[in-house]
């Protein structure tokens, strides 16, 4: 029944949005001059009107099988996102494939996905970009459920907006052992910091304002980023939201968390998040 | 509280080895393989025993203080103490260091990327300017 309600809710907003077309859309991109990544460049389409520019930050490692298609994908969703492929010193030829369709920065070494995503928030920071979609590039997440992010943040302005699995429980909601792990990181979280009720602190599915951008420009953990930024984050004043998105199972490749990592990941990331509360904001 | 003292072969082997030890330490600072905080902290482990057993009388005392039976007891908790503070200090550096290669990785992906938009971008006002 809650479930329910919720998915009426989340299908009411999505419309409601979407015609709105504040930041989504064909039509919408070409009213507002959002720029595609190749008019940026050149600088050649001046917006008429001062627009949102939004980076979609999609950090991989190995991911040449599927990075092709999310791009394919974000292209099909018809709005004109800048978009940005981090390429985590992979082995394959993720890049190559990567960067036929978007530019591409690649790291040296491997860093982890905290060095990649920051990368990403970086260039975010550095090209004055208004807003930050972390994506993964393993195709677990539908781009088009970037707008819904983008049109929860028009409607209730938070620095962090959250794609999350755990409102609607729809598509893919992980193994009931992880979901096990994420309700102790909810807990700890929601009852140690203020600033929003999260459900699903471990989603890589993300939107980051400008502050949020900054902030994470000079510090992003490095190990299990996810749930610790926002621990980091909240400590610093930031807002958390929410919106429901429904995900999918990874298309290829495994995770790096499995077996016993699972239990140390747990320890690791608790003691951070407490950690994080006892250590004042820098 | 036993009153035992070193005896001379003892004393001998210690000392060179101390001795010989800190040359090889000095040798390799002076190669720049060590700084100065690396060779003294290191040195420690050549100082603490040949003090022992050069200045017995000392340890003795040190051990009184200490409250400890054996003086080479004392020693020991001496040594591990150095080691602490030289793995506690090698760890924060070794993080500082993880932080700035870290960041440089980062810089450089993005200087090359920005590097490659400004070359296209420039490529491209030509390509305009001649058409």
């Amino acid at each position: 029944m809650q479930r329910e309600k919720a998915r009426r809710l989340y299908r009411k907003s999505t419309c409601k949005y979407s015609k709105a077309g504040q930041f989504g859309g064909e039509a919408d991109v070409a009213d507002r001059g959002l720029g595609s990544t190749d008019a940026c460049h050149d600088g050649a389409a001046a917006p008429r009107a001062p627009a949102s520019r939004i980076l979609l930050v999609i950090p991989c490692f190995n991911e040449e099988a599927s990075i092709g298609g999310v791009l394919d994908e974000i292209a099909a969703t018809g709005c004109h996102y800048h978009t940005l492929v981090v390429d985590d010193g992979s082995s394959d030829a993720t890049a190559a494939v990567a960067s036929c369709r978007s530019p591409v920065a690649r790291l040296a070494q491997n860093l982890g996905i905290g060095g990649a995503v920051q990368t990403g928030i970086k260039y975010a920071a550095r090209q004055d970009f208004d807003f930050c979609v972390q994506i993964d590039g393993d195709g677990q997440h539908d781009p088009r459920a970037i707008e819904t992010l983008l049109n929860a943040y028009r409607e209730q302005p938070a620095n962090i907006t959250i794609g999350s699995r755990f409102i609607a429980h729809e598509g893919f909601c992980s193994t009931r052992m992880r979901r096990a792990g994420i309700r102790l990181i909810v807990l700890a979280l929601n009852s140690l910091f203020t600033g929003g009720r999260i459900t699903d602190p471990t989603s890589g599915m993300r939107l980051l304002d400008r502050s949020a951008i900054v902030f994470f420009a000079k510090a992003y953990p490095t190990d299990f980023p996810e749930p610790i930024s926002l621990a980091w984050a909240m400590r610093a004043g930031l807002t958390v939201s929410e919106v429901p998105v429904e995900m999918r199972a990874r298309e290829t490749g495994v995770s790096s968390i499995d077996g016993l990592k699972t239990a140390a990941y747990m320890v690791r990331v608790l003691g951070y998040i407490l950690l994080a509360r006892l250590v004042r904001s820098p | 509280m036993t009153n035992v003292l070193p005896n001379a072969e003892t004393v001998v082997v210690i000392s060179a080895f101390a001795l010989i030890y800190m040359l090889a330490l000095l040798r390799k600072t002076l190669q720049g393989k060590f700084d100065l905080y690396d060779f003294l902290m290191l040195s420690m482990v050549a100082i603490i025993p040949a003090g022992f057993t050069l200045f017995p009388k000392l340890a003795y005392l040190v051990s009184h203080l200490t409250g400890v039976v054996f003086p080479f007891v004392v020693m020991f908790g001496a040594l591990f103490l150095v080691v602490f503070a030289f793995m506690h200090n090698m760890t924060a550096r070794l993080h500082r260091l993880e932080r700035q290669n870290c960041a440089l990785i980062q810089e450089q992906s993005l200087l090359a990327l920005e590097l490659k938009q400004a070359g296209e971008g420039a490529h491209r006002r030509r390509c305009s300017e001649q058409a």
